[in-house]
């Protein structure tokens, strides 16, 4: 976790932003699994002390399945024999790309 | 006459009943007798009060109109022919729509009629992708190489004449779509009619030669003949054999003799178990890899096979049998992939492929003392091993997950055109790869059996191939002989590819023997 002493930056949540203006408040903690997260709430960036993530190539209804995706691994993370998330079949390349764009690529 | 004379009057219109039921008399049965369009059967035991009404039977129809404007009353027409020739008086009703009403208990249909309820359920359909509108391009017909024009006519000559030799070979031919060989599943065998032979229904031995072809891809048609025995694909260019050749169950012999292959499919392994018809196998030469060095030992490889597969030990067949058994001899490491099938282990085999021959390729092995597993720690429960060795955790990425979504589309075919040009190079490439998983029949992780996509983890092993005569003697013992399928030594050990869906799936690993356990090793022969 951050230390920055910060409020935002040390958050329980933090807000992700799509394109178009949708804004996702989530457990700061569930988003670790995505690298690039990760990587933007490190050091001294502006996401990082601000706590608030904006994606413009990523739109709010494929931010919505990651999101989704950032809580279902939360919540299962420690189960065995985990099923498959609910994808839309109309999502899903965008949403191949939206994983490759987030590290979203390994099974641990 | 001053005046025609008046013909006779009209009886008075009958009265309407609501909605558009045949007219009856207010005598007629109680309507809820005669809603069904069949009353029910009543018996002369029935002591139902309704009985008389039942045979007082219906009022004789009548015709609706004047003598010259009479209409011959159609079987069809008989509700309606009252409403319709009365129309100027009545306003005309609506044509009613067949409907079906939600709370008609029991639906009737008519006698000799083939709808049944079923007709109503709608049929799952396949999800379907937002397909982007499409220029108007003039359908563009699979066209069909001269070659397998003449593939076709020779296996529909062989269907026609209940040949059950099909001799494809020396055709030239690259790809041999689905399609042409899909009349070989319908092969019967034309019986033999004499005196005194009894008629007697065979299934065919089907014997498909495609040696001597430039095929690049296994046909896939083939696998869908399920009376295939003999199958010859030597001397092609073949550089993988699907995993689900693995269901050709009734193939006898496989000959994949000048090929390009590297590796066989571990698949291949579930033709040879103990008791199942593969007898023959061809498998050199091919550039397939191998081993750096060979080091001998019989030990504890069952265990080691159970430990990673769960497979149960062998059986022992009863009777005489013969067939090809195998033997583990060594293993490679395990090489590491991310979903994007990006290379994430120092240890790799799959990296360098080329389409041309060359050398067989020599690979590093993992260290023989962690293959083995000890016998005394290989105190393994029979039944427990039955289910998945080890499960992996925590869901699936997201990216294997919208790769399954994809996978689940109906087209296919054209899932390429809708991704090509708006993902990046190295994700249409783990599209492409997972399509051609999908057309080959699926493909599953060889520890935990789940099926995968994009496979995480893949090792060879390198196998000793035998071909074994066991035989019942006099006294009941049993004795078994066995003999190398080929005779050349470098040719012995036959590399098999396994792949695991996630990087837990990986072979057993069991802790470094101990010195005694090494030695006491060392001594067995």
């Amino acid at each position: 976790m951050d230390t920055n002493g910060d409020s935002a930056a040390s958050g329980k949540y933090i807000t992700l932003v799509s394109r178009d203006g949708w804004e996702f408040v989530v457990l700061r903690e569930a988003t670790m699994i995505s690298p690039t997260i990760k990587g933007m709430l490190r050091g001294q960036f502006a996401e990082a002390k601000t706590g608030r993530c904006t994606f413009p190539e990523i739109s709010g209804v494929i931010l919505e399945k990651v999101v989704e995706y950032f809580q279902f691994w939360y919540k299962n993370q420690d189960k065995e024999d985990v099923s498959d998330m609910d994808i839309p079949v109309e999502l899903c390349l965008e949403l191949l790309v939206a994983a490759d764009y987030f590290g979203l690529d390994k099974q641990y | 006459m001053a005046e025609e004379p008046s013909l006779p009057t009209l009886p008075p219109p009958l009265p309407r009943t609501e909605g558009r039921k045949r007219g009856r008399g207010a005598d007629g049965p109680p309507s809820g007798l005669s809603s069904n369009s069949s009353d029910p059967a009543i018996f002369s035991s029935d002591d139902d009060p309704a009985l008389d009404n039942y045979v007082h039977g219906r009022r004789k129809k009548r015709y609706v109109g004047t003598w010259y404007d009479q209409h011959p009353v159609s079987s069809d027409s008989a509700d309606s022919a009252l409403g319709e020739d009365m129309g100027p008086r009545l306003p005309k009703l609506p044509k009613r729509k067949f409907r079906r009403q939600a709370d008609s208990g029991v639906y009737l249909g008519l006698e000799g009629s083939t709808d049944t309820d079923d007709g109503f359920e709608l049929e799952p359909c396949a999800a379907k992708l937002p397909l982007p509108p499409r220029n108007p391009q003039p359908v563009v017909r699979k066209t069909i190489s001269p070659e397998e024009e003449k593939l076709r006519g020779i296996v529909q000559h062989c269907v026609e004449e209940g040949t059950e030799a099909v001799d494809l070979a020396d055709l030239g031919v690259e790809s041999i779509s689905d399609e042409s060989l899909e009349p070989l599943q319908s092969l019967t065998l034309i019986p033999t009619v004499t005196e005194d032979v009894a008629f007697e229904h065979k299934d065919p031995r089907i014997m498909v030669f495609l040696s001597n072809n430039r095929l690049t891809k296994f046909p896939l048609g083939l696998i869908n003949i399920e009376n295939l025995t003999v199958l010859s694909l030597r001397a092609n260019r073949l550089q993988v054999l699907p995993p689900c050749i693995a269901s050709l169950k009734n193939l006898r012999t496989l000959n994949v003799a000048q090929n390009f292959l590297r590796y066989l499919p571990s698949e291949l392994l579930e033709l040879m178990k103990k008791g199942s018809n593969l007898q023959d196998l061809q498998l050199h030469p091919n550039p397939y890899y191998q081993p750096k060095e060979r080091s001998y030992c019989e030990w504890g490889t069952a265990e080691y096979e159970q430990e990673t597969f769960g497979s149960a030990l062998e059986s022992e067949i009863e009777g005489d049998w013969e067939g090809i058994t195998t033997k583990l001899r060594s293993r490679t490491p395990v090489q590491y992939l991310d979903t994007a099938q990006n290379l994430r282990s120092s240890f790799s085999f799959s990296a360098a492929q080329s389409n041309t021959p060359s050398p067989p390729k020599e690979l590093d092995q993992e260290d023989f003392w962690e293959l083995a597993v000890p016998r005394e720690s290989g105190n393994i429960d029979r039944q427990d091993r039955q289910t998945p060795v080890r499960s992996r955790r925590g869901p699936p990425s997201l990216l294997e997950s919208a790769i399954r979504a994809a996978m689940s589309v109906s087209e296919l075919e054209e899932l390429p055109e809708l991704y090509n040009d708006r993902i990046p190079h190295h994700l249409s490439r783990v599209m492409d790869k997972a399509i051609d998983i999908t057309k080959e029949g699926g493909q599953r992780c060889s520890v935990c059996r789940r099926e995968t996509w994009s496979p995480l983890t893949e090792w060879i092993e390198f196998r000793e191939l035998r071909r074994t005569h066991v035989k019942r003697s006099l006294g009941g013992g049993r004795i078994e002989s066995t003999i190398h399928i080929t005779g050349n030594d470098d040719e012995v050990w036959v590399p098999f590819v396994r792949k695991g869906c996630s990087w837990r799936c990986i072979p057993h690993k069991s802790p470094s023997p101990s010195r005694e356990q090494r030695e006491r090793l060392l001594m067995i022969p």
